[in-house]
């Protein structure tokens, strides 16, 4: 070798500087923000205007947020959405806590196992597993009524508000889990370590040590939680009003449905005081994260001893969490099968002289069978657009020189924060107010979809994000030098790198898109049902067979891919719902 | 091989000043090396001609193209600068072969798949990699891996060749073997090259001239000889190598000569071109290495610039021992390639080993 044939070949070509790469960026950037941000602007319009949007004339006024603030039965909604958010939050926090310092820091049996079960509820659908706890512990459900006949115990009447509470601390439960799992395993062991050799109890470490030092993850779910359970609609509106109870989330919805104006001011404004508070919240929770890092010391070690021995508890403590398990997540998906498989539900005759096929026969017919085309197609469809779309806006988030791309976290991580059915009434006033292209969105099945897609975006974005950031720099720069630009160094480099995310993005896109239903619900209307909207409103008018066998098909297909996605693909579907 | 014009770089980060002033000159065909500690700003200015940072200030040139020109607002995209870079971590690309790693720059120059495979395989047996086309950077070793970084970066005869501390990763025999040979390559090739590291040694080693660094100003430019035998300050003098520092005032000055009286009375000459008035502070540094140190009773040192001193303490470092002296205020450190087997030493400065740093 020479150094001749170093010099003979040819130098790189020069090329004209072509713009694609900052176009694509800018672009990226303003459809995600435009879409994500854009649908406020119609809601805040709507709520200063003196009647309905797509009525002729009409005036600014605020008189809708005076007539909401005036209304006795807002404030009596308001109180309980306060109540039921506390005592959601609280319990499922604690609890939460708890099981996540049970896995990482102690000897429980089955600790692993319990670690990934306790997440199930998370990716299940949550409309059906509510259903699932109706036929169970409802008043007259077959656990429920066992328990009062022949142990003459009562059992927590699920149609007030702490019942409420109960369902949907379960619900969340996995969030406080995942937050607290994340901190306890990020946490620097030797911390605790050095506690101990400082002569300190394994108990007394855990109570100066490594519960302070949790305090931040418990603020940050604690914060979320909250979120979460004041924009909840599903529980309130299957538990709580047929006992006339209302909640500012129902309030709003049955305003939207029943109110002798349809779609009035009253709604949007109410909408927009609730946006108001969950971005208030949001604030403060990214506050806290900020506060968080304060917090976290470097990376754990893997495989280390369990900290704490829990001794003569284990067996007992262990059961408790399989019992929690199994009445909380399983035997509610149990009673569920059940139910799809009766003519009516009732614990006084056994099930097997009720058996019927006709609520799955059902499924094959009109409605029902319209839905769940749409929602397999939604999801299909969403999946892969929304995993587009992330990847883009992450990799200009993350990976360009654009001078606005440090909104884009903020922004892609905002829908989280923001109730469904405030997603709901802002799509459905921008599909009004867009003429042409809005009318079509809103008269098929795509307008649903783009409020899906938006409403649950941050997932992908956040099992994204963690991989993108392992990534190293070096790499992508390395494809500069050798004259790549930068769409091709994010298409030959970053993107094959991180296809494990992508994939894992697609997973649990498909089965959120499956399994929303709330912000459809003001989109909705009749031959563009999809499977949530269809079960909320036959279990509205009273019938429940069709309702279980659908809830069952969406359980069938969340675990069948999820499934898929963990073997096949060797996916960890976790989530990061914490980010 | 072009040349490689830095001027007047000027880059902040926040409050702080990252470059200040940074300019520079790399000849055709050389190896210039930017030292310093870590925090220098050496890094800054090789991803500043690499186009992964923008100063605020100053003038980028490579041959006839102007990379950067703050004051024109000329900035070449980094992908359009056709340099050659190792990297730190390699960024040897994990999910493709050694072969679609190097073939990755000439499919992006829209070449020939028959002349990528051929000009691939050349530049692989250029870093004696031929057989490894195939393997995954998982499977190579570290000093592979680097092998493999480095025919990449050459893979498309780039103007010239970055090197960002590619040795920091290998261990301390590979490193050695390593600057060897990618020193062998560079010059066998006429690369212009320029070398980013901590390590003086290194830099010592493989330079044709070296740039030392400090708080994002260069401190001194020129070849590793003047660098080691003339420091032109005290923070360059302390960086490269052991110094011993001896800080006085003028004394006298003849042609050729300087007089320094120590604090305690005791004069040393030194040979200086310098112009320095009677009275004047100056600091002297002093190699370790160059001073003779004899067992006091049995020394034939006598004369000017010598002193009697006492030994603190001794250690024994494989190839040399290193001397702690005391003589009245002054202490010195002092190496010596046998035992000096006394309490009480005769220490000579020779005059023509001294610097005048301040």
């Amino acid at each position: 070798m020479t150094s001749t044939t170093y010099e003979a070949a040819a130098p790189l070509r020069r090329r004209r500087n072509l713009p694609t790469a900052g176009t694509l960026q800018w672009l990226t950037w303003v459809v995600v923000v435009g879409l994500i941000l854009g649908p406020f602007v119609p809601l805040l319009y709507a709520s200063v205007r003196d009647r309905p949007l797509y009525e002729a004339g009409g005036a600014f006024t605020l008189s809708a947020y005076g007539d909401l603030l005036a209304d006795p039965a807002f404030w009596r909604a308001a109180r309980h959405t306060l109540e039921y958010a506390a005592l959601t939050t609280a319990i499922s926090v604690v609890a939460g806590a708890a099981v996540a310092i049970l896995v990482t820091r102690t000897d429980l049996p089955g600790r692993k196992v319990f670690g990934r079960l306790t997440l199930l509820p998370l990716l299940l659908p949550s409309l059906g597993l509510v259903l699932g706890w109706i036929v169970v512990w409802g008043p007259g459900g077959y656990l429920s009524s066992l328990i009062q006949r022949h142990l003459h115990l009562g059992t927590l009447d699920i149609n007030t508000i702490p019942g409420m509470s109960v369902i949907e601390a379960t619900r969340l439960l996995p969030v406080a889990y995942m937050t607290c799992e994340a901190a306890l395993a990020r946490a620097d062991s030797s911390l605790e370590d050095a506690a101990r050799s400082a002569g300190a109890t394994p108990l007394r470490v855990l109570r100066n040590v490594t519960i302070p030092m949790l305090r931040p993850a418990l603020l940050n779910a604690g914060t979320l939680i909250f979120t979460l359970s004041i924009a909840s609609l599903g529980i309130p509106l299957l538990l709580g009003t047929p006992h006339n109870i209302q909640f500012v989330s129902t309030y709003l919805y049955l305003q939207w449905t029943n109110a002798a104006t349809p779609d009035s001011p009253i709604v949007s404004a109410g909408a927009v005081l609730l946006l108001a508070v969950a971005t208030v919240l949001l604030l403060i929770r990214n506050r806290l994260l900020g506060a968080e890092a304060r917090y976290v010391s470097v990376a754990g070690k893997a495989g280390r001893t369990a900290l704490l021995s829990l001794r003569a508890w284990r067996w007992p403590l262990a059961a408790l969490i399989a019992l929690y398990l199994l009445f909380s997540t399983i035997v509610p998906v149990l009673g569920l099968a059940l139910m799809s498989f009766v003519a009516f539900v009732t614990p006084l005759i056994a099930p097997w002289h009720l058996f019927t096929w006709s609520n799955w026969q059902l499924l094959g017919t009109g409605v029902y069978l319209r839905s769940i085309e749409h929602s397999a197609l939604l999801a299909l469809a969403g999946g892969i657009a929304t995993t587009a779309v992330v990847a883009l806006a992450t990799l200009v988030a993350h990976r360009s020189r654009l001078p606005v791309r440090r909104s884009l976290p903020f922004v892609m991580l905002y829908p989280r924060a923001i109730p469904g059915l405030i997603i709901g009434i802002g799509f459905f006033w921008a599909y009004l107010l867009t003429g042409a292209p809005g009318s079509w969105l809103r008269q098929g099945i795509w307008g649903i979809l783009l409020a899906f897609c938006i409403r649950n975006l941050p997932f992908a974005y956040v099992v994204m994000y963690p991989t993108m950031a392992r990534i190293g720099e070096e790499l992508d720069r390395a494809g500069r030098s050798v004259g790549a630009g930068w769409w091709r160094t994010c298409r030959s480099i970053v993107l094959p790198l991180l296809r494990p995310a992508l994939f894992a993005s697609f997973i649990l896109m498909f089965v959120e898109i499956l399994n929303d239903y709330d912000p459809a619900l003001f989109l909705v209307r009749p031959g563009t049902e999809v499977i949530g909207t269809t079960m909320l409103d036959t279990f509205l008018q009273g019938i429940v067979g069709p309702v279980a066998s659908l809830a069952m098909v969406q359980v069938g297909v969340t675990v069948l891919v999820l499934a898929l996605g963990t073997f096949v693909f060797k996916i960890r579907v976790t989530g990061g719902h914490d980010a | 091989m072009p040349e490689i014009h830095v001027d007047s770089l000027v880059k902040q980060f926040g409050d702080q000043r990252a470059l200040s002033d940074v300019s520079f000159h790399v000849a055709e065909g050389e190896l210039f090396t930017l030292l310093g500690p870590s925090g220098c700003g050496k890094s800054t200015t090789l991803m500043s001609i690499a186009g992964f940072q923008s100063p605020e200030e100053g003038r980028i040139a490579v041959g006839g193209d102007v990379f950067f020109d703050a004051s024109r607002r000329v900035s070449i995209p980094a992908e359009r600068r056709n340099l050659g870079i190792v990297f730190q971590s390699y960024a040897v690309w994990p999910h493709m072969t050694v072969f679609q790693n190097l073939a990755f720059p000439l499919k992006v120059r829209k070449r020939k798949r028959a002349g990528i495979r051929e000009r691939v395989h050349e530049v692989l047996d250029l870093v004696e990699m031929g057989d490894y086309g195939d393997r995954y950077p998982h499977q190579l070793s570290g000093g592979q891996q680097q092998r493999v970084a480095l025919a990449r970066a050459l893979v498309y005869s780039p103007s010239v060749l970055l090197l960002d501390e590619p040795f920091s990763n290998l261990d301390a025999k590979l490193r050695e073997r390593a600057r060897a040979w990618v020193k062998e390559l560079q010059s066998r090739l006429g690369l212009t090259t320029i070398f980013v590291t901590h390590d003086q040694d290194e830099a010592l080693s493989m330079s044709d001239r070296v740039a030392v660094m400090s708080s994002g100003e260069v401190q001194q430019i020129g070849t590793p000889e003047e660098i080691y035998r003339r420091p032109s300050n005290r923070f360059v003098a302390g960086f490269v190598g052991r110094v011993n520092l001896l800080s006085g005032t003028v004394a006298a000055a003849e042609r050729g000569r300087v007089a320094l009286e120590l604090p305690d009375g005791r004069k040393l000459w030194v040979d200086a071109e310098h112009t320095a008035t009677p009275n004047a502070r100056l600091t002297l540094a002093v190699r370790p290495e160059a001073l003779r140190v004899e067992p006091a009773d049995a020394s034939t040192l006598n004369g000017s610039n010598t002193i009697e001193a006492r030994v603190e303490s001794v250690a024994f470092l494989g190839d040399h021992y290193q001397y702690e002296l005391r003589a009245g205020g002054l202490v010195l450190t002092a190496q010596t390639a046998r035992p000096v087997a006394t309490d009480h030493v005769m220490v000579h400065i020779p005059a023509d080993a001294c610097a005048i740093v301040e």
